[in-house]
């Protein structure tokens, strides 16, 4: 019950974050990416704001020896690059640049009751099925990481 | 989840203007795109906020080099978007 609580208070200080930073607004973001035209260079703050205090106080909170509500820490540990993460991380960027959505501020979005952002959410959705598809199908027809 | 979508309801009623400004591209157009974040999030393990907040904060190799694949590609796709005269 306290990790539903805390996950939803998260959730709304995480989506007043995006709203005040100018996150949910597609045209901004594609400004952010738009460098070789009119670039509008404000939400590098938020992003460079956010990683500032998290690097701080990540190393804060990992000095504890578990989490405030968990019994362990969940924080991912692999190392490795490949071609699913570059991969992955390619086909985001685009669709990222072409909507000027990402997940975060698209779910936030559903606010303004903009049929495209429902459109958007929905479809974002069935991209997240799809993935899972598309891998038991390759991991079907051969070993794959 | 449900905390983000009952922020976004606060964020309407308090700061309309932070919310109010959405896409005005076609449907179809937002379909494809919505359709490439979310089957590109789940395969690279992540997204702006994942890798690009949490995981260079951890300073993880991994969403150093995701954060930099998915930056260049929206700014690529931008750039290819103004060059067709669509931007």
């Amino acid at each position: 019950m306290i990790h539903l609580a805390s996950y939803f208070v998260v959730g709304i200080l995480f989506a007043l974050g995006l709203g005040l930073g100018g996150m949910t607004d597609p045209h901004r973001v594609q400004g952010f990416l738009d460098i070789f035209g009119d670039w509008d260079p404000s939400l590098a703050f938020v992003m460079i704001g956010a990683v500032c205090f998290h690097v701080v106080t990540y190393r804060f909170i990992r000095k504890r020896a578990t989490p405030m509500i968990s019994a362990h820490w969940h924080i991912p540990e692999r190392k490795d690059l490949n071609a699913k993460l570059i991969g992955g991380s390619l086909i985001f960027g685009a669709g990222w640049g072409l909507a000027g959505y990402c997940p975060g501020p698209a779910l936030t979005s559903l606010a303004s009751l903009d049929t495209n952002v429902y459109i958007f959410v929905g479809c974002m959705i069935l991209g997240m099925l799809s993935f899972g598809f598309v891998e038991t199908v390759i991991r079907k027809s051969k070993s794959y990481n | 989840m449900a905390g983000l979508i009952v922020g976004g309801f606060i964020l309407s009623a308090l700061w309309p203007e932070t919310i109010m400004n959405q896409s005005t591209r076609t449907p179809i157009y937002l379909a494809v795109a919505g359709w490439l974040v979310g089957f590109g999030t789940v395969m690279g393990s992540g997204c702006t906020s994942g890798h690009g907040v949490c995981g260079l904060s951890r300073l993880s190799i991994r969403s150093i080099v995701a954060t930099l694949s998915f930056m260049i590609m929206g700014i690529v796709i931008v750039a290819a978007m103004r060059k067709l005269g669509v931007f």
